[in-house]
């Protein structure tokens, strides 16, 4: 695109986002504050991981860009109609045959391979956030492993509801370390963090934090001895594909409340009709 | 004689920086990346010259070692990255060193624990690395364990070992020898085994 | 049937066309010209330099046109465009107190030296619907004094022979830069003062307003308010000489606030600051109001009030950021819905089975005992945890 860099950023901000993404990686699940920079596309709608897409994006890598899991939802569609104005990459929506994924609340279905990049779009990315509001505070507990309050928020939970009422943002702990934000993926997905093959990289652009999960590394969600992790599960199979194993959405179908479960992986849900070249 | 520098900066970069990344998310594996070739009588080889073109601009201060420094290298770097160099090893952001320059007890920042990424990333010139060897490697990033032998550095791998105690505070390194590269980010644990290296059972 | 929802581009496409459409309104009518709103609605143009911290009339009323008026779309836009632009040089520290005067006036003092120059206000306007505008009508050339105004110097520097004022003293660091570095909590003023520059007019001019209300009061006086063309510098090292690069119209308000003081320094008054683009003369003195409320700590005083909590006022002064993220509550949240909705039926199914058991009163201890211990547990901080 005229007038603009490869990838849109200029190579200096892409340099300054490269050194903090090695010091992300070398400590895994820190959020390094990173010099987040205005993107034409609004803060909330992806700004974090679109920056670390475009500072890792190469002009031979194939991207594919999913929101809800689906590539075809409307951000995702302008997302990645983003990338192929500004880097003129290939994209594809076929998770097998990406070199980069950039994501928001979904890690594919099928399994990421070595050398894949998952990046995610990061709203808040202080686990702590919500239990402290308090940057200065929140800094404190994470540099003295000070993770108390998380476990007591869970287990009131518990106390309350007779389970952990955390859906989504399930928080986890990095190689026994740091507690960090998944993102919002459902906690169905929280599995595949855990000794992925696939380096994931997260962007919180508006809050300029950035912080990763290298491949093979302990990723562990919180839970208590009498209250493990569990994930979630559905009784219904795929209405389309009959996958009993897959994040299924809930799609209303008419106006009597009759109401279907549809993979939210559509690339997954697609493969598995046979229906992908 | 001007050093070389990326014949396509933004694109060779980027390749070159993946290659990095890699490393660094996979500590222990061997990159090669393509990367210009300073003149034979420099004190760097490739690998280094690229990652230094990759990483280092106006923000990040470098300090050199005695042994590798030279006019010529600091006006190949005025010119193609205008990177500060510093005499505060300290205040630097990249180091550049051989192995045998941290036996001099530079002090170096490894960071807060408010703030581990406020800290020395080294960059390393050997002059042998191969992915065997004494030095067994495991952590975030390695599947099961990692070998390496990057020649006399004991006193080298017994500061990246010491990482781990200091944790989350470090500093992570990156070991160059001629035209290969490997990572060692202070996540991973680095421990001397003098057997023969067999293949790995599990633990 | 269900069909999966496909053709989302298409879909972006065309409510982009329909955007346009709307931006331009009736064809009958003429087009907005950009001059035209840069001379016309130079407020609303000033208003989105300010905010997207650049300061560029032809852009900024470019923006307004493309957002079809709304300030902060506007401010978004030129924002985004800044981000892209290459640093060529730092100017010197600007001196507002060699300013070109086109307003200037002082509440704390009746007469002072260059006298009060009310200027372009709107303040002693009656606030009647002038109807002739809806025609066309002349407007009269404005009275003009025969010599331009002398520079100013500060009122507040000038009137302080007495040490009553605090004064402000350059220590000589290098400001960090918002722009290249995230805040890092707690910030110092100059962080705080550029953080507030770009913030929303509407926030601070709240936050403002209710320390005037009591919290966090700080009995504000204004100073000096003043409005006028200042000169750019920037120092060429090749020449080692400073040399003018051109002149940008800036807002300044310097507030007096009650005393500050301590065992060794005598009382005497304290100070907020306000700087913006243009003519942003609200936003200046919510700015120094703020200033001021945010200085509690530092002055000795109880952080006890929203304005005086500088991470909660500073995290949240951005407009750019505040309606990105509140606007990203449009974008589609089906999977953690659908997360909500799994966890919500299977506690209401458990809510259901326990109610049905209800009557049973011996269930009816277990249940309350069971509460008991894992409260207990909880506020011990004793966790199985099994990492």
């Amino acid at each position: 695109m005229n007038g603009y860099n490869f990838a849109y950023l200029d190579e200096q901000t892409k340099r300054m986002i490269r050194r903090a993404l090695l010091k992300a990686v070398a400590i895994p699940g820190y959020q390094v504050p990173f010099g987040g920079r205005e993107m034409p596309m609004p803060y909330g709608w992806g700004t974090g991981g679109m920056q670390l897409t475009a500072s890792i994006l190469g002009a031979d890598d194939v991207l594919k860009v999913i929101d809800q899991g689906a590539d075809d939802t409307t951000n995702a569609v302008s997302i990645r109609a983003f990338f192929e104005r500004v880097a003129g990459v290939e994209t594809t929506t076929a998770t097998a045959a990406a070199d980069v994924i950039q994501t928001r609340h979904r890690i594919p279905e099928t399994p990421l391979e070595p050398g894949q990049i998952l990046v995610f779009q990061v709203p808040i990315p202080e686990p702590l956030r919500f239990i402290e509001p308090s940057e200065q505070e929140t800094r404190l507990m994470h540099a003295l492993e000070e993770y108390g309050v998380m476990h007591v928020k869970l287990y009131e939970d518990i106390a309350r509801y007779g389970h952990i009422a955390t859906t989504y943002a399930y928080p986890v702990k990095v190689d026994g370390r740091y507690v960090t934000d998944p993102s919002p993926i459902p906690k169905f997905d929280n599995p595949k963090l855990h000794m992925s093959d696939a380096l994931m990289l997260f962007g919180a652009g508006r809050e300029k934090r950035l912080y990763a999960i290298p491949p093979h590394t302990r990723v562990e969600s919180l839970d208590f001895e009498d209250h493990p992790f569990e994930i979630q599960a559905w009784d219904e199979h795929c209405a389309l594909c009959g996958s009993d194993h897959s994040f299924l959405d809930e799609v209303i179908t008419d106006d009597v409340g009759s109401r279907m479960f549809v993979c939210s992986d559509t690339d997954y849900c697609l493969l598995r009709r046979g229906e992908v070249a | 004689m001007l050093w070389p520098a990326f014949n396509d900066p933004v694109h060779d970069s980027q390749r070159l920086f993946r290659q990095l990344l890699q490393a660094m998310a996979e500590p222990g594996t061997l990159e090669m990346p393509r990367a210009p070739e300073p003149p034979r009588e420099a004190s760097i080889g490739p690998a280094l010259w690229g990652a230094l073109l990759t990483l280092c601009d106006l923000d990040t201060p470098l300090w050199i070692a005695s042994e590798l420094d030279s006019p010529a290298l600091r006006e190949a770097l005025r010119f193609h990255t205008g990177c500060p160099i510093t005499e505060d090893s300290a205040a630097a952001e990249f180091a550049l060193l051989t192995s045998n320059s941290l036996a001099q007890g530079i002090d170096f920042s490894i960071g807060s624990d408010a703030y581990p990424n406020r800290s020395i990333t080294l960059l390393i010139a050997l002059e042998h690395l191969e992915a065997s060897g004494p030095w067994q490697l495991s952590g975030p990033g390695i599947a099961d364990r990692r070998h390496l032998d990057i020649g006399e550095a004991d006193g080298l791998m017994a500061r990246l070992g010491a990482n781990r105690a200091s944790f989350p505070r470090g500093m992570d390194a990156i070991l160059t020898c001629n035209d290969r590269l490997v990572a060692i980010p202070r996540s991973t644990r680095v421990e001397r085994t003098d057997q023969e290296v067999r293949p790995c059972m599990s633990p | 049937m269900y069909v999966a929802v496909k053709g989302g581009e298409q879909a972006i496409a065309n409510a982009h066309r329909l955007l346009a459409d709307r931006r331009r309104g009736e064809r009958d009518q003429a087009e907005l010209d950009v001059a035209q709103i840069a001379g016309q609605l130079r407020l609303s143009v000033d208003r989105v330099m300010s905010e997207a911290s650049l300061y560029d009339p032809e852009l900024a009323a470019l923006a307004l046109k493309q957002a079809s008026g709304d300030l902060i779309e506007a401010v978004f836009l030129l924002r985004a465009y800044r981000t892209t632009l290459p640093r060529l040089a730092v100017s010197e520290p600007l001196d507002t107190g060699s300013m070109r005067i086109e307003r200037r006036i002082s509440a704390t003092y009746k007469d002072i030296p260059g006298g009060q120059i009310l200027g372009p206000t709107y303040d002693y306007t009656h606030r009647l619907l002038d109807f002739l505008q809806l025609a066309e009508g002349e407007v009269p050339t404005p009275a003009r004094a025969e010599e331009a105004l002398e520079a100013c110097p500060q009122i507040l520097d000038l009137l302080n022979d007495e040490g009553l004022i605090e004064q402000e003293r350059d220590d000589g660091s290098e400001p960090y830069d918002i722009t290249r570095d995230p805040p890092d909590f707690p910030v110092d003023r100059a962080t705080r003062l550029q953080m507030l520059a770009r913030g929303d007019e509407g926030y601070l001019l709240a936050l403002g307003y209710s320390t005037q209300r009591g919290y966090g009061r700080n009995h504000p006086f204004a100073g000096e308010i003043r409005l006028g063309q200042v000169d750019i510098e920037i120092h060429v090292e090749e020449w080692d000489e400073v040399i003018c690069i051109g002149e940008i119209a800036l807002s300044e308000c310097q507030m007096v606030n009650q005393f500050g003081g301590s065992r060794e320094a005598a009382p005497q008054f304290t100070r907020g600051y306000g700087l913006a683009f243009g003519h942003n003369e609200r936003k200046t003195m919510a700015m120094a109001l703020v200033d001021r409320a945010l200085r509690a700590e530092e002055l000795g005083e109880s952080v006890t009030s929203p304005a005086q909590q500088a991470e909660f006022v500073l995290a949240h002064a951005d407009n750019v950021e505040s309606s990105g993220f509140v606007s990203h509550l449009k974008l589609p949240h089906y999977v953690d819905f659908q997360s909500e909705l799994e966890l919500l039926r299977r506690l209401r199914k458990a809510h259901e089975a326990q109610r049905s058991r209800a009557g049973d009163p011996q269930q009816k201890r277990e249940n309350v005992s069971e509460e008991a211990k894992a409260t207990e547990r909880a506020s011990k901080g004793v966790h199985h945890e099994r990492l």
